[in-house]
């Protein structure tokens, strides 16, 4: 069963950086830039792998036992709901018939509905864990180099979302509801073109 | 705002990473709230409610 825990704390936190790195594909090669509520469900699935990220994290300095996976896996479920209820949010908005959606779809479903689905996954997989995989005693983890270059790269993967976050909202407090472009480079006179287009209808694309 | 939210975020985790139990577990809670608090600007906007 450690290897099992160990395969899915690894498993978890790569999962969301990698469906992070895919928001970040869509947002540099797609036609459309993150909108509020998009960046809010970012936030939302990096501290939902914050969890067992910090399983792994405390797995290199010392055996974890059964109060650290619950804590590590009880913030994802705290995170994840947040994030549902965000994305939940962003599904409803868009609910109608004969909307398109905000930005592009990937396998037929915007990347909203995938980041609810995400959400959900993550609560019954934390779940199941916190009901069925906790170990009776403090155990130690394998692969210590594994899990802390996989922390690295949810750390990476945050720098690089709090960056381009601040260059979409320059140093206005809040991001407009439908952003067409960064406006850092716009406000420093660095760029004079639209970076991408909404195809929501404007005042609701959110 | 959302990059503030980011850079606590990212505190969080590097106290993790460097032991600072307690520090990472308010980070993260602060975190957290944060974004419950923004989401919730951004839903009453709309509506005129928001602060």
């Amino acid at each position: 069963m450690t290897g099992i825990r160990t395969v899915v704390a690894h498993f978890c936190t790569l999962a969301v950086c990698g469906v992070l790195l895919g928001a970040f594909y869509e947002q540099f090669a797609g036609t459309v830039l993150p909108c509020p509520l998009c960046i809010l469900q970012r936030m939302a699935m990096i501290l939902c792998a914050a969890g067992p990220a910090w399983v792994l994290i405390l797995s290199t300095r010392r055996e974890v036992g059964p109060l650290d996976y619950a804590r590590g896996y009880g913030a994802s479920i705290l995170a994840a709901v947040l994030g549902a209820a965000i994305s939940g949010r962003q599904v409803l908005l868009h609910i109608m018939p004969g909307d398109p959606g905000y930005g592009g779809a990937v396998m037929g479903w915007h990347l909203y509905t995938w980041a609810f689905v995400v959400f959900v996954v993550v609560i019954v997989v934390s779940g199941l864990h916190l009901m069925l995989g906790l170990p009776s005693r403090e155990e130690r983890l394998p692969w210590p180099r594994l899990s802390r270059t996989v922390f690295l790269v949810l750390v990476l993967v945050t720098a690089a979302n709090a960056i381009s976050v601040f260059a979409l909202a320059g140093l206005h407090l809040f991001l407009t509801d439908d952003p067409t472009s960064y406006l850092l480079f716009e406000d420093l006179g660095w760029s004079s073109t639209s970076a991408g287009t909404a195809t929501a209808p404007a005042g609701i694309g959110d | 705002m959302a990059a503030i939210i980011f850079l606590l975020i990212l505190g969080s985790l590097i106290a993790m990473w460097s032991g600072r139990t307690r520090l990472a577990t308010v980070l993260f809670f602060v975190s957290l709230l944060a974004v419950a608090l923004l989401f919730n600007h951004h839903v009453t906007d709309a509506l005129g409610l928001s602060l």
